[in-house]
């Protein structure tokens, strides 16, 4: 940097609101919110379950149907996250993972909430169970799973329930 | 298609603040260093000559603006001639080159100008008064927007999950086995003067540094850095007309997506784009994915995460699968306290990415670029022995490493596959 070189900075922000929707994978997001239930899809041609859904089959381009999904589940892989981005960083430490519902053959990153967030009751193979939010709004963030054993420690506080 | 080679080479210092240049005047920097580099023997190009550009730049949140490939345009005089943007995540800069590689051989340019610029360090977090969760966030919108950015997921956490997986499948890279990349990058980074973070460190140092995403350590990560790196790609006519006395020819380019959404993946634990990538670029080289760790003198590896750069031993060919972690303990012990720029096949002499930082889009064009000096023998104070003449470069990004892409270059026109 040359000596005459003075820095000058300027505080700016970029926002967009949205009204985004959800088009054909609309149905999962209804159905969580209004009914607790998990929908995958099952491709009408190969069988596939897909989870997240879909509504076209990527695998064999035949369409996909609406399939209601168990709500236990195993996890295949985890962590726990101690640093983070901006937007999450007042929730650390968290649990994340991938786990495979019981009847899906793909996995849902999903939160993992623990009363005893430990690599080791987190980790793959362990049962889990979703938990839903009382409040919804048809988000992913209306639900996440608990160690099976949590189950009902986590149902019986004020704000959250457990699904049908 | 024509024969396509790397004439000039221009990398700026890869730093974590650049207060006195924006995103375009780094990029300006790296063009007037890749034309002086071009024209060191004798050579008079200048950028009026440049017939087209391929631009690397990932993310329009860190630059503050969107389509930040016209502005640069703009300021590095290329008006009135095609300039196209790739933009691919951490894989950005491999993809670049592959586009650029593409734009020379289909013959729509004999001399092309393929660059790479990022600076994410204008993002700051007001709440911490830092600016990386700022830029984390950024990064983050490169998740899956409905399913995936809501539950917290970001780069760590997604690289983690596919090392952790291999991890449970093979038992390994252990947490020492990741350690020992580290320290290995940030060592070798001490030799290179472009790079932002080198540091002699030990095993423990990486053990006992924070914790970001479990097991992943504060310095089992790259940090992400401010820079530009230019290459000229030019065709053979072009070398012979400009008399060009090292030209770097590019032998393999290949990339592939795999899935984004990890949970979908057959197999948690692989980087699923790297074996594609790799077996492509080898194949259109005429080398062998099974051999190619002979057949090779360096590979300048992404190195986003040091497990990652362990997984990614195995998807390149260098080890077959789950012996990634045992393959860098041997072969780092081996060369005690460094640099660690010997053994079967030195990767990331320059110090890869956790040594010299993550310029996002710069980063695959500076390892494309360091490869190439290498090549030549002018890679300075971490020059690796050159006997086979052939090195590769990697890049990988994406969310779930989605993206990936292998170049392999030469320093012979006779080692391309004919």
């Amino acid at each position: 940097m040359s000596k005459e070189f003075q820095d000058h900075q300027i505080r700016d922000v970029i926002r967009i609101n949205y009204k985004y929707t959800m088009g054909g994978h609309s149905k999962f997001f209804i159905e969580l919110m209004n009914n607790k239930k998990l929908l995958g899809t099952k491709c009408n041609k190969c069988g596939k379950t897909w989870m997240p859904p879909r509504i076209n089959c990527s695998d064999c381009y035949a369409p996909a149907d609406w399939v209601e999904l168990k709500q236990t589940g195993t996890i295949e892989v985890s962590t726990i996250v101690w640093y983070t981005t901006s937007a999450f960083i007042k929730a650390i430490p968290y649990g994340i993972g991938f786990i495979k519902l019981d009847g899906a053959e793909t996995a849902l990153l999903q939160g993992i909430f623990s009363e005893n967030l430990v690599p080791s009751k987190i980790k793959k193979g362990k049962k889990v169970k979703a938990v839903f939010n009382k409040k919804r709004e048809g988000k992913m963030t209306d639900f996440f799973f608990v160690p099976e054993d949590e189950y009902e420690n986590w149902i019986s506080k004020p704000e959250y329930e457990g699904g049908e | 298609m024509q024969k396509v080679a790397i004439i000039g080479i221009g990398i700026t210092p890869f730093r974590a603040r650049y207060l006195d240049k924006t995103y375009f005047e780094l990029a300006f920097d790296a063009t007037k260093l890749a034309l002086e580099d071009a024209n060191k023997n004798g050579a008079e190009i200048t950028h009026k000559d440049l017939q087209s550009t391929v631009y690397g730049i990932y993310n329009e949140l860190f630059e503050r603006q969107f389509m930040p490939d016209i502005f640069t345009n703009s300021y590095l005089g290329m008006n009135n001639k095609p300039g196209t943007r790739v933009a691919t995540g951490g894989a950005t800069g491999g993809y670049t080159v592959r586009m650029a590689f593409a734009e020379v051989a289909s013959g729509l340019s004999d001399l092309c100008l393929c660059i790479g610029l990022e600076k994410c360090n204008d993002c700051y977090d007001e709440q911490t008064g830092t600016t990386t969760p700022e830029v984390l966030n950024a990064i983050a919108y490169s998740a899956d927007m409905t399913y995936e950015y809501p539950m917290g997921m970001m780069a760590a956490s997604s690289y983690v999950s596919m090392v952790n997986a291999h991890y449970e499948e093979f038992g390994n890279p252990t947490e020492e086995q990741m350690a020992y990349v580290s320290v290995k990058n940030h060592g070798n980074a001490i030799n290179n003067p472009k790079a932002q973070s080198p540091m002699k460190l030990t095993v423990e140092d990486v053990m006992n540094s924070r914790i970001i995403c479990y097991p992943f350590k504060m310095l089992d990560c790259c940090l992400y850095s401010e820079a530009s790196a230019a290459l000229i790609l030019a065709s053979e006519e072009k070398v012979k007309e400009l008399k060009i006395e090292k030209p770097i020819w590019i032998t393999g380019v290949a990339a592939a997506n795999t899935d984004c959404f990890i949970g979908n993946r057959e197999d948690m634990g692989r980087l699923y784009s790297n074996i594609y990538a790799a077996k492509a670029a080898y194949k259109m080289a005429g080398l062998d994915y099974n051999k190619i760790k002979s057949q090779i003198d360096l590979a300048e590896l992404h190195d986003a995460f040091s497990g990652q750069e362990v997984i990614s031993y195995e998807e390149l060919g260098f080890v077959p699968f789950g012996e990634g972690g045992p393959w860098i303990e041997k072969s780092f012990e081996k060369q005690g306290e460094g640099p660690w720029i010997e053994g079967e096949l030195p990767c990331c002499p320059s110090g890869g990415l956790i040594g010299c930082g993550h310029a996002v889009g710069a980063t695959g064009i500076m390892s494309t670029g360091e490869a190439a000096l290498q090549l030549r023998g002018e890679a300075g104070k971490h020059q690796v022995t050159i006997e086979k003449g052939r090195a590769i470069s990697h890049s990988i990004g994406g969310p779930g490493a989605a993206y990936a892409a292998v170049i392999v270059m030469a320093n012979k026109e006779g080692l391309m596959k004919s």
